[in-house]
């Protein structure tokens, strides 16, 4: 690194990339200080020190209820899209058959529609099927929309698996399956946690989707946040938001602790 | 470790109506080491695999001691196999790597620790143990691979190239000791191998393959010595190949006429023939200079051009070119006090041969 950029190089690396740190993170920066700000609305710079706002954020029922909520949400729908999401990427990357790049494109497709579009077309056939309970349509939109995160990361690190290590398990007397966990899961461990993370954050900040399956009575966090937002915008909406991204900074060392996540999002 | 009789019962496989093996039927005899031998793309792995159960044929039969056992599933098969990358499991040390057939078969914990104890001296890697595949050398991998395949006391051995990522001293010795190892063990062993020395070296029986076809079977000096076809000639060591029609037929044999300076006297020849051709390898051919030996008779002997000398340390390599435009390679192994090449580039040399050399190839 320091061999292939130095001087002018260097400098213009490091210009860049703390440009581009600056313009993603000075955001999220803004909103953590504002939360901490003594005063009655969100201004900036903030005014004085203060935790009172989490303090009352963590004895809003709403909040917790919302909270708890979403974090089972997101976890069901983390184990829901890793069991819909691993086989399909197995299928798309060891499969042979005819229609395997349809598949893959439809597969992959929630990625590309609009997610408002999705959560109304996915409203309107629960609606037909009669489903009424709101935390399963919730968890079946979060699905829908988080398993193509899965098999992207999935299939990319499928893609880098010898396949004659699962042959190698089978002449020694493994089975399909027994193969799969045994031998080829351990290789793909990192981009199976990287698949899941997605899963758990795209589901636990999702907007457009949640917005048409929710109810008043199941309303996940984004949605108390924007109601939040709406009636009285006071620092507790930005110290909820500093919680939120807290949670995501320790979920994302963990995994990097974990499995190796830079690894596996390098791939 | 008993051995197998494999038998291949006219084995086809197809993808897309591309066929890749057509119709090969072959059998192994126990303990014996075969190898499938061919360009890329001949069939040959496509074949190993059909006999480990990694692919289904389209249609035909593998037998193992008469035993049908094409819808057998490959992990119960019983196969040791060996391939190219090695293809151990990096998440487990050496010892587990061993240790995964024997799981898979439900054998105990101390027996099984014993099992990989044993393997790890046969392939000698005692100490290695501990170790994960990444810490290996890749010679020591395909010791680990063979321990592993070892262990599970296979039915055969199958070698999908397994010696062909190493480098060309490490795979000459793991040459001599895989089949030494073989041999003691008496396993019926299949390999694949791109590589003629290899095949040469290490296999009682030879199968030459070419489009997915059996193009000839046999020892390596039948393959070596007496190709049936054109194209084994040119596969196995380098050949001067000849054609020409009979010119005079003298007892069971007869005069081919190459040109108007060359002739071959062959010993042996069909009655029905009459273009012929005829192989003669380069080794067989003695290099004089002119004056220095007889004139060239015409008969199995030829004045002719260095074109291009090569020396390779024990042997040189001389391109001659004949008067009517004909090459002829020869090979001549160096004497040990011999001050590099014997001949120059545009010397004017006699070479000369024994009629038993010239081989004729029955299909052209």
């Amino acid at each position: 690194m320091d061999e292939r950029f130095s001087g002018f190089g260097a400098f213009i690396l490091y210009t860049i990339t703390g440009g581009v740190m600056l313009f993603i993170l000075a955001p999220l920066l803004l909103v953590m200080a504002v939360s901490v700000s003594d005063s009655y609305f969100v201004t900036f710079p903030p005014q004085g020190f203060t935790l009172k706002w989490y303090a009352k954020v963590l004895q809003d029922r709403d909040f917790l209820e919302a909270m708890r909520l979403s974090i089972l949400l997101a976890l069901g729908t983390t184990a829901g899209s890793l069991l819909f999401g691993v086989p399909a990427a197995f299928a798309l990357v060891r499969g042979k058959f005819f229609g395997l790049g349809a598949i893959k494109g439809f597969l992959l497709s929630p990625l590309i529609f609009p997610a408002l579009v999705t959560g109304l077309a996915l409203l309107q056939v629960l609606t037909k099927l009669g489903s009424q309970d709101a935390r399963l349509n919730l968890l079946i939109g979060h699905v829908v929309v988080t398993s193509p995160y899965v098999i992207r990361t999935v299939v990319t690190s499928l893609q880098l698996v010898d396949e004659n290590l699962e042959d190698a398990a089978r002449t020694l007397g493994a089975n399909r399956l027994t193969t799969f966990w045994r031998v080829t899961l351990p290789q793909i461990a990192s981009g199976v946690a990287a698949g899941g993370l997605f899963a758990f954050m795209v589901s636990f900040d999702n907007y457009p989707v949640t917005m048409w399956l929710a109810n008043s009575e199941y309303s996940p966090v984004p949605l108390v946040l924007m109601r939040q937002l709406v009636n009285v915008f006071d620092p507790s909406v930005p110290a909820m938001s500093t919680i939120i991204i807290l949670m995501a900074m320790v979920g994302v060392l963990l995994l990097e602790k974990l499995v190796g996540l830079r690894r596996a999002l390098a791939a | 470790m008993r051995s197998s009789e494999v038998r291949l019962d006219r084995l086809v496989k197809e993808y897309n109506r591309t066929v890749a093996v057509d119709d090969v039927s072959l059998t192994i005899e126990p303990g014996h080491m075969v190898a499938l031998l061919g360009p890329s793309g001949c069939g040959k792995t496509t074949c190993l695999r059909m006999i480990a159960g990694l692919i289904r044929p389209t249609s035909g039969d593998v037998f193992v001691n008469d035993k049908r056992m094409t819808n057998v599933p490959v992990h119960r098969r019983n196969v040791g196999m060996l391939f190219q990358n090695y293809a151990l499991f990096p998440h487990l040390t050496v010892e587990e790597n061993i240790a995964f057939g024997l799981e898979m078969r439900g054998i105990s914990k101390a027996d099984a620790a014993r099992k990989v104890g044993d393997a790890l001296n046969l392939v000698q890697l005692s100490s290695f143990g501990k170790r994960y595949p990444a810490q290996l050398s890749g010679g020591q991998q395909q010791r680990v691979a063979l321990g592993r395949a070892l262990v599970i006391e296979p039915a055969m051995l199958l070698l999908d190239e397994p010696l062909g990522a190493l480098d060309k001293g490490l795979r000459e010795s793991m040459q001599v000791e895989l089949r030494a190892l073989q041999r003691r063990l008496g396993l019926t062993t299949v390999m694949v191998t791109h590589d003629q020395d290899e095949a040469l070296t290490m296999a009682d029986k030879i199968v030459v393959m070419r489009d997915g076809k059996l193009e000839q079977v046999g020892s390596a000096t039948e393959i070596y010595q007496r190709p049936t076809s054109k194209f084994v000639a040119q596969f196995i060591g380098a050949s001067n190949l000849f054609e020409g029609p009979i010119e005079q037929r003298n007892g069971s044999g007869a005069l081919v006429r190459v040109s108007p300076e060359l002739s071959l006297q062959v010993d042996q020849i069909p009655q029905s023939a009459s273009d012929v051709m005829v192989s003669i390898r380069p080794e067989a051919i003695v290099v004089e200079r002119v004056g220095q030996s007889p004139a060239a008779q015409r008969v199995n002997s030829v004045t002719a051009r260095v074109d291009q000398a090569i020396y390779r340390g024990f042997v040189s390599h001389y391109y001659l070119k004949t008067p009517s435009g004909g090459q002829i390679i020869v090979f001549e192994q160096n004497q040990s006090q011999q001050a590099g090449l014997r001949y120059a580039v545009g010397e004017e040399v006699v070479a000369r041969w024994e009629s038993p050399s010239n081989h004729v190839i029955a299909r052209h």
